[in-house]
């Protein structure tokens, strides 16, 4: 600064300095009022980039919350109807085993059957359940018409396999509710390994007593029959008609082979005969209905009584293959909600950490901003009264 | 006694004069550019009187004014700078302000519409979801078009602005040539003395013209002062001035740039070589409009070919493949004004990802087609022949010509740059949403193995035989037949793939097991296709792959927040630096009232004296005259 100042640079620098301060102090009241930092993105380029970033992810994170709400209320109907259809599985084997109880008269047995019956529709009914927006919890992707209905010969399934799977979180999917195929169909029968069945015509007495799996290294995988020829032997043939054992029959003990121990009560007619093979899928309510048939068969005959004996062995067998695996798909279920419910830990983590770094891209520290304001606005005063009095000073005053 | 009359007399006349000016500076204090002014006094020439010289009193040398020609070079160049930053930054300023706030850029609308999709891949069966995604999907496209159209006003105000400037500069010039022709002549009649108030004022308005333009000055040993643009083109020689003008540009006749009119035609002034509020402008029009509009509108192009790409791979809620989601924005092509052939040309964008954001200028020289960036001129790599079967492929776009071309007949493509104003919503339907996947696999229930379909990713939504049923048949354990034909080995998890799609097979199948892949339904609360779909903001579209849509949205944010930063930036150290020169200026040339007072009481008091001296010769005469009256 040289020695000299004009008039007019003393008042413009006097003003310019006035403007500067005002629109300092408009600039944090602005802030304060927005409660930003970044009033726009050339207040931080790189910032105002990484928030639009953060901005999308964070929005992301509420959009999967709102898709975990859905598919949990989805999962949490699914579990309560599969519960259900558990709780009618295990009261239809009491009512099995009640039935097959040999002190039943018809009559009672034709009680249970129509109780049977019940619980049948029952069952069909809890297999259509809803998901509360008229869609069908067990119809896959075809979930807007009811997926079964009680047809001449069973039950007919009209849904399809696909099961989507839903985003809850950033490259987290669960699958949605299970198709009623691999709910309530496609389930193991027997033992779940294999299934032991006496033939149709068998004119004899022999039941099934049990049934196990001694040696699962053993069992190939094969169909075989037992056959009797109703002088006290038995042969085991396989799918091609070879021998593979035979013995004498003795009730109560097991025949073994393949790793299979098979154990008959009763006596065997020439020409009866039992099948071993891999456990074919049966539906569900199949099954019900087999127990119901079953129920509902006269059995007055001795040959007739170790028909129905066996249908309620092989139906009682094939319940529990049911129920076992209706629990597990509920556990499934389960399993869905728990990860639901870790998803929603994560996100929350995540989206806390995303808003902290937000707010410290992004937001006004208020206290550091009040202060600001507060030393600007002296400092507009310092400026305004200093202007005045260096204004006010004239050598052409003292001219009088 | 006649001598002392003549010395008092010669003083009062100069401190009169120094007086009045004294006055004159008192009275320009608040003048813009006016410089104070200072009377030179010195000695008339003595007498000699036998015993020596005895002085004859004062005289007005000169009346100078007080300037520092070094000072008034830097302060014409900060004045053009000043102008030119503090129009970029102003205009920049607004784009900014336009892009950051929610209410108007897009981060918002595009969150909104992946969020959206999202939704529907949650649950693709709810109408009010996909009507929602319809919703949004306008919402973005609006906004896309909204800001493409601000930009649009904002060159078109750009514009404005230049012709208004042109006639302000042709004003200022014309008045500068005037005063250079006062000048001159007044400094002739004066005999060299400088008509100081005429120099103050071409000062000021040749100060005005470099805020203007940007412009550097030269005198003439006549007093005349010579000034030039920036890039040393004239505007000013002597008395004559140049018409600055506006010329349409020859591919988009509603764009003008610079040019001096001469009897030969306008002579165009390259955009770099204007300074001032006009090269503000025109960097402004470059830097932020064009490159905010070709960032925003490859955005817009990347989004609609993502989206449609994917959305054709899945069904709709009609059970019908998607068809196009947003409709393609097309690059814009204008051919230039002086083309002779009939030629015209039909572009579409082929390849989002290779879009770059330049724009691209297609020649032809008789025999052949090449195609230039439209900035730099250097030659981009073209393919393809130009016909519609084999269209010339150059930067992600195809260009189709047709007609007859004359040689040197040229074309402008600006794939981007008008694009965001180009994209809409195709479907209005929202179960024309195609949320599912097209295909749904089942296993046999009789299957007695445990074999599993994996899922189907459709490789060409395009194949004829797409939606063919396919049934997968294992003749043995480990072979199987597709179609009841032909026997392929089987590998756990190894791919399979037919009719444009490819499956995965997990599992031990045993023989007799079969899987059938077909259609899926009308009506599917399949979400296969959405979920790729709400996938794609953060999924490599642009730059070759290498940048994400939710990516570039940043990159447009923080690209145009970072260019008014820095204007903002060199704007206010410009504005210290001609602060700085100003009061440097003032400290040199400006009217301190302080000192005109001082200076006025100085001058009052010898005007005083000399009086006082005239008084005493009067009084010396009267002695003489009582003394001979006796």
């Amino acid at each position: 600064m040289s020695g000299r100042i004009s008039t007019m640079g003393m008042y413009d620098q006097g003003l310019a300095a006035l403007l500067a301060r005002q629109s300092e102090a408009a600039r944090t009241q602005l802030q304060l009022a927005s409660n930003s930092r970044l009033l726009s993105a050339k207040d931080d380029p790189v910032g105002a980039g990484v928030a639009v970033v953060l901005d999308r992810a964070s929005a992301a994170l509420e959009r999967y919350a709102g898709n975990a709400n859905v598919l949990a209320n989805r999962l949490n109907l699914e579990e309560s109807a599969l519960v259900s259809v558990g709780d009618r599985l295990s009261r239809i084997k009491e009512l099995a085993l009640e039935a097959s109880n040999d002190t039943q008269s018809a009559e009672s047995r034709a009680a249970i059957a129509a109780e049977l019956r019940q619980q049948y529709d029952g069952l069909i009914a809890a297999a259509n359940a809803g998901d509360g927006t008229g869609r069908y919890l067990f119809g896959g992707s075809q979930d807007a018409a009811p997926p079964f209905a009680a047809t001449a010969g069973g039950v007919g399934y009209a849904g399809d396999q696909a099961q989507r799977r839903i985003e809850i979180a950033p490259d987290v999917a669960v699958a949605d509710t299970d198709p009623g195929s691999e709910a309530f169909l496609r389930i193991r029968t027997g033992n779940g390994t294999f299934a032991a069945r006496a033939a149709a015509g068998n004119a004899g007495t022999a039941v099934l007593v049990s049934a196990a799996l001694a040696d699962p290294a053993a069992w190939d995988g094969g169909s075989y029959r037992v056959t009797f020829d109703g002088a006290g032997n038995y042969q085991v043939l396989d799918a091609g008609g070879a021998t593979v054992a035979g013995g004498a029959y003795v009730a109560g003990t097991a025949i073994a082979f393949r790793g299979v121990q098979l154990t008959l009560d009763g006596a065997p007619a020439a020409g009866d005969a039992f099948s071993v093979q891999p456990a074919p899928a049966q539906d569900l309510f199949a099954t019900v209905k087999a127990l119901v048939d079953a129920a509902s068969a006269p059995g007055t005959t001795a040959s007739g009584r170790a028909a129905q004996r066996n249908a309620f062995y092989a139906a009682i067998e094939d319940l529990d293959q049911a129920r076992d695996h209706v629990l597990n798909v509920c556990a499934g279920v389960g399993a869905r909600l728990a990860a639901i419910d870790q998803a929603a830990g994560e996100r929350e983590a995540q989206s806390a950490s995303l808003k902290s770094t937000l707010s410290g891209l992004r937001d006004l520290d208020y206290a550091e901003a009040a202060s600001r304001l507060s030393m600007q606005l002296t400092a507009l005063q310092a400026a305004q009264q200093t202007f005045q009095r260096v204004q006010g000073s004239s050598l052409f005053d003292f001219l009088r | 006694m006649t001598d002392i009359l003549a010395t008092g007399t010669s003083a009062l006349l100069a401190f009169q004069r120094a007086l009045s000016t004294v006055g004159n500076n008192v009275a320009n204090v608040a003048t813009p550019g006016y410089s104070r002014q200072r009377v030179d006094l010195s000695t008339r020439g003595g007498d000699y009187y036998g015993f020596g010289f005895i002085g004859a009193g004062v005289q007005v040398g000169n009346v100078q004014r007080i300037v520092d020609s070094i000072l008034a070079g830097r302060t014409l160049r900060s004045a053009g700078e000043l102008g030119r930053m503090t129009q970029f930054a102003t205009l920049s300023g607004r784009v900014d302000t336009l892009f950051s706030d929610n209410a108007t850029g897009l981060p918002q609308p595009f969150s909104n519409f992946f969020d959206a999709a999202q939704a529907v891949a949650g649950d693709p069966t709810s109408a009010a979801a996909r009507q929602s995604l319809l919703g949004d999907a306008q919402n973005l496209v609006g906004r896309f078009r909204s800001l493409q159209g601000q930009l649009a006003s904002m060159d078109r105000e750009s514009d404005q602005r230049l012709v208004d400037g042109v006639a302000d500069v042709n004003g200022l010039t014309s008045q500068i040539a005037a005063l250079n022709r006062e000048i001159v002549r007044r400094t002739g009649m004066a005999g060299g003395a400088q008509p100081n108030d005429l120099l103050d004022q071409r000062d000021e308005l040749v100060r005005q013209l470099s805020t203007k333009i940007g412009v550097t000055t030269v005198v003439q040993d006549d007093g005349a002062l010579n000034v030039f643009t920036g890039g040393g083109q004239t505007l000013v020689l002597g008395d004559q001035a140049q018409t600055l003008a506006t010329v349409a540009d020859p591919y988009q006749p509603t764009r003008h740039s610079l040019a001096l009119s001469s009897a030969s035609g306008p002579i165009a002034i390259a955009d770099a070589a204007v300074g001032g509020e006009l090269g503000g402008v025109l960097q402004f029009r470059h830097e932020v409009v064009d490159a905010a509009a070709a960032r925003l509108g490859r955005i817009a192009a990347g989004l609609a070919s993502a989206v449609n790409a994917q959305h054709r791979e899945g069904m709709d809620f009609y059970g019908q493949m998607g068809g196009d989601f947003f409709r393609m924005p097309e690059p814009a092509t204008y051919a230039r004004s002086s083309n002779g052939g009939s030629a015209t040309l039909t572009a579409g964008i082929v390849d989002a990802s290779a879009l770059t954001t330049g724009d691209i200028v297609l020649r032809y020289d008789g025999t052949n087609w090449t195609a230039s960036d439209a900035a730099t001129g250097a030659a981009r790599p073209m393919s393809g022949a130009g016909t519609a079967a084999s269209p010339f492929l150059v930067d992600g776009v195809s260009l189709v010509v047709g007609g007859g071309a004359a040689a040197g007949d040229s074309f402008l493509v600006r794939p981007t740059a008008e694009a965001a104003g180009r994209i809409a919503v195709a479907i209005t339907d929202p179960n024309r949403i195609a949320a599912a996947g097209p295909l749904r696999g089942s296993a046999a229930l009789g299957n007695a193995g445990n074999g599993t379909l994996g899922a189907i990713e459709v490789l060409d939504a395009g194949d004829a035989n797409l939606l063919a049923p396919v049934t997968i048949q294992f003749t043995g354990p480990n072979t199987y037949s597709i179609n009841g034909a032909g026997s392929y080995a089987y590998t756990e998890g190894a791919p399979i793939a037919i009719n444009g799609w490819r499956t995965t097979l997990s599992g031990a199948p045993a023989a007799g097991d079969t899987f059938t892949i077909g259609p899926n339904g009308p009506r599917s609360n399949d979400n296969g296709n959405m979920r790729v779909l709400a996938g794609l903001d953060s999924g490599g579209v642009l730059d070759g792959g290498a940048t994400s849509l939710t990516q570039g949205v940043a990159q447009l944010t923080s690209a145009i927040g970072s260019t008014a930063r820095q204007a903002e930036y060199a704007r206010s150290a410009q504005q210290a630096i001609d602060a700085q020169l100003g009061e440097q200026r003032n400290s040199v040339s400006g009217v301190n009232l302080d000192e005109e007072a001082a200076d006025m009481m100085r001058f009052q008091q010898a005007y005083q004296a000399a009086a006082q001296i005239i008084t005493v010769a009067n009084e010396t005469f009267q002695s003489i005259l009582a003394a001979v009256r006796g």
